[in-house]
């Protein structure tokens, strides 16, 4: 039994058409787990007891499988009556595994802008909210592109975690009509390829951006 | 653009300062009357440097008080920021923003902290460039300008907050010798309008020309307080002789 291209073919528009959900999830997750990890980083930096707190919940988030993460949402959270939908848990689960590790990537980012900058920005009298915004987030930005643009794509490789919600993105809708006809090889490579092209796409975006960032305005 | 009230002076009275067990500013007694133009010199590691940055809150004291016009620092959050605005410092380092334009580095705080238009703070911001010879420079970013240019920025990035009380560290120590000039030359030019300065400086030629006070520090203290003839003529201090052998050859 060779590899059938006509019957790869017509697995395609399955496929491609749960594209959107990978999308969707890989897009709100990639925010979501900025988001957190930005939150996460300035309340480390604050210092005090909840600096400690985050410090301790990066480290435990780190040292935790995703998969882990998923299943307790999914399946625990409903014992103490807090019940949410596949797509809402698998993109929160994302979010917080993924914003441990981003969280890190902005501290670097951070640690990189000379202490001249937040003097300076005090100096003509910004206030800390100001400083952040205007000073620190577009150099940590411009320091952390590459990393950050890592970590979006492998967001994107991690929504297949999603299938053992029963999620219908690219990897999971591949498997099930692997299931269905018992042909694994086509289904699985063109869910393959589109993956590669997407993450392919997401780099050669961040390339762009990050040579914008760099370009006009270097140190 | 704000009026100058004549009785915006500094008062320093009594200032300690410790970095762990290293006491770094030792009773420091000063008055910068509002007009009055002082330069700071002293071997490194004495604290002017320190000094400067506790008048505009950089950095936290543990004894004494500074008063800026009257208004004690620390007293109260919100009058402390507002007598805080009314001081401008420059860096040894120049700190420009190097993610926003020259134009952009002088309008931030002006549209931010005082909420002005985009249009009314470009005005502003172009007459304080005009003013360090710098406005066909406004669209560039910092790192397009030479050193001397971007020290320029800086001072301008100060003005157009309208301070009261410039505060200089060190400006022209980081600049290749022949940028020194231009930026000394925009010093003179503020102090002869009228500028109330303090000026961390080994510029001897600026502080003959400029100052009427020059104060020695040595371990924290201020040794020695003159007129910039007295203190180049004769000082008084044996320490401050030995400073002035060694940096004027």
């Amino acid at each position: 039994m060779g590899f059938d291209l006509s019957f790869a073919l017509s697995t395609v528009p399955t496929i491609l058409g749960a594209i959107g959900t990978t999308l969707l999830v890989a897009l709100i997750s990639c925010l979501g787990a900025a988001g957190i990890g930005f939150g996460f980083e300035m309340l480390r930096r604050s210092g005090g007891l909840s600096g400690y707190a985050v410090r301790f919940l990066i480290d435990f988030i780190r040292a935790t499988p995703v998969l882990a993460w998923l299943y307790f949402l999914y399946f625990v959270l409903p014992f103490y009556g807090i019940r949410l939908g596949a797509l809402t848990v698998g993109i929160l689960g994302l979010s917080v595994y993924f914003s441990g590790y981003l969280a890190e990537v902005f501290k670097a980012g951070i640690d990189a802008i000379p202490k001249g900058q937040s003097e300076a920005s005090r100096a003509v009298g910004l206030s800390r909210i100001d400083t952040i915004i205007f000073i620190i987030a577009p150099q940590m930005l411009r320091n952390i592109a590459a990393p950050l643009g890592n970590y979006f794509v492998s967001i994107l490789k991690a929504t297949p975690y999603l299938a053992v919600l029963a999620v219908p993105e690219m990897l999971g809708q591949a498997f099930d009509i692997a299931s269905d006809t018992y042909r694994y090889a086509e289904p699985l490579t063109v869910a393959g390829i589109l993956f590669l092209l997407l993450a392919l796409a997401i780099s050669q975006a961040v390339k762009r951006v990050e040579t914008r960032l760099l370009g006009s305005n270097r140190r | 653009m704000r009026e100058q009230s004549p009785d915006m002076a500094t008062e320093i009275s009594g200032l300690n300062k410790w970095y762990g067990s290293f006491h770094v500013l030792k009773d420091i007694d000063l008055t910068v009357a509002a007009g009055s133009r002082i330069v700071i010199c002293g071997p490194s590691g004495s604290g002017k440097s320190t000094l400067i940055r506790c008048i505009n809150g950089l950095e936290t004291y543990q004894g004494g008080s500074i008063a800026l016009g009257g208004v004690k620092l620390g007293d109260n959050a919100k009058e402390t920021t507002l007598a805080r605005r009314d001081t401008g410092m420059v860096f040894q380092s120049f700190n420009l923003f190097p993610h926003l334009t020259v134009l952009s580095n002088c309008t931030l705080a002006l549209r931010r902290v005082l909420k002005m238009s985009r249009r009314q703070a470009e005005d502003i911001a172009l007459h304080y460039l005009e003013k360090v010879r710098i406005p066909e420079q406004a669209k560039k970013y910092p790192a397009q300008l030479s050193g001397g240019q971007q020290q320029r920025v800086a001072i301008a990035r100060a003005l157009c907050l309208s301070p009261r009380l410039m505060l200089f560290d060190e400006p022209t120590s980081a600049l290749d010798p022949e940028m020194i000039k231009e930026v000394l030359d925009v010093m003179v030019s503020l102090a002869s309008e009228g500028m109330t300065m303090l000026c961390v400086t080994h510029e001897m030629g600026f502080a003959r020309e400029v100052a009427d006070q020059v104060i020695f520090m040595d371990q924290g203290r201020i040794v020695e307080q003159a007129r910039p003839d007295i203190f180049f003529g004769a000082p008084s201090h044996a320490r401050a002789q030995q400073f002035l052998e060694k940096i004027l050859h």
